[in-house]
């Protein structure tokens, strides 16, 4: 329990939150959002990466397809309890 | 709505929702209940939070066009009442956490929306969607922003 895994499907947000420099892309990033980086530092979280198709947070961020709408849940251990006994 | 069609997802991928201004009024009251069941919902069943969480931000100014996107959401739990969340017994607990954003998902202020999912072993325990407060640049920004809103919560779970 000592450091819990965030997957995250982006490296350049993963970089950020390793990397202490200010370039002018993220100098207009608020402080309170670099709460993060702290606790990376700390060792409180590690950040790792994941495939966009693997990314199971897609269910609350976006509308989806119907493919993609079946697959989410199930690997989220949401399942129908008619095939339950 | 008790015998209408059933439909297999919650939300259409090529979902347009603005403010809609040209568009006819509708009773509030209906909507605004509608919205408040929705939400409890919402506790036990994660895959419609982010339909709901969009159609609750239209609250006050509401047009036919949003009414029709919550009628939607009904047709889809119409077909979907047995679904829930299975919590399965004797299996290695460890925690691990998603984090995703859209990147200007909102059509009116051009927000982001954040998600955050939490697993114990293999079964959902925390999960969590909200637009961003401020206005990201890019989309490494708007998953940092998420990633820190995950980061908060992890922090929560592990005391």
């Amino acid at each position: 329990m000592s450091k819990i895994p965030l997957l995250c499907d982006n490296t350049s947000a993963i970089n950020l939150t390793k990397n202490p420099i200010q370039y002018s892309r993220t100098k207009h990033i608020e402080i309170c959002h670099h709460f993060i980086r702290d606790h990376v530092n700390n060792g409180d979280c590690e950040i790792q990466f994941i495939s966009t198709e693997n990314q199971l947070a897609d269910l609350v961020t976006k509308p989806l397809n119907k493919e993609r709408f079946n697959f989410l849940p199930n690997e989220l251990g949401i399942i129908d309890f008619k095939f339950v006994k | 709505m008790e015998n209408c069609k059933e439909i297999s997802t919650p939300m259409a991928t090529n979902c347009y929702l603005d403010s809609d201004e040209k568009g006819t009024s509708v009773d509030q009251t209906k909507y605004r209940g509608l919205i408040s069941s929705l939400l409890y919902l919402t506790t036990s069943r994660p895959y419609i939070m982010f339909s709901v969480c969009l159609c609750a931000r239209f609250q006050s100014n509401l047009k036919e066009l949003q009414f029709t996107v919550v009628k939607r959401i009904l047709k889809y739990l119409q077909g979907t009442t047995n679904v829930g969340l299975w919590y399965p017994s004797e299996v290695y607990l460890n925690l691990v956490g998603y984090s995703d954003s859209d990147f200007a998902g909102c059509k009116i202020d051009r927000k982001s929306t954040s998600g955050t999912c939490h697993l114990l072993g293999l079964s959902l325990i925390s999960w969590h969607c909200k637009k961003q407060a401020c206005v990201a640049l890019s989309t490494p920004e708007a998953k940092y922003i998420a990633a820190g809103s995950y980061c908060a919560q992890s922090l929560w779970i592990k005391q």
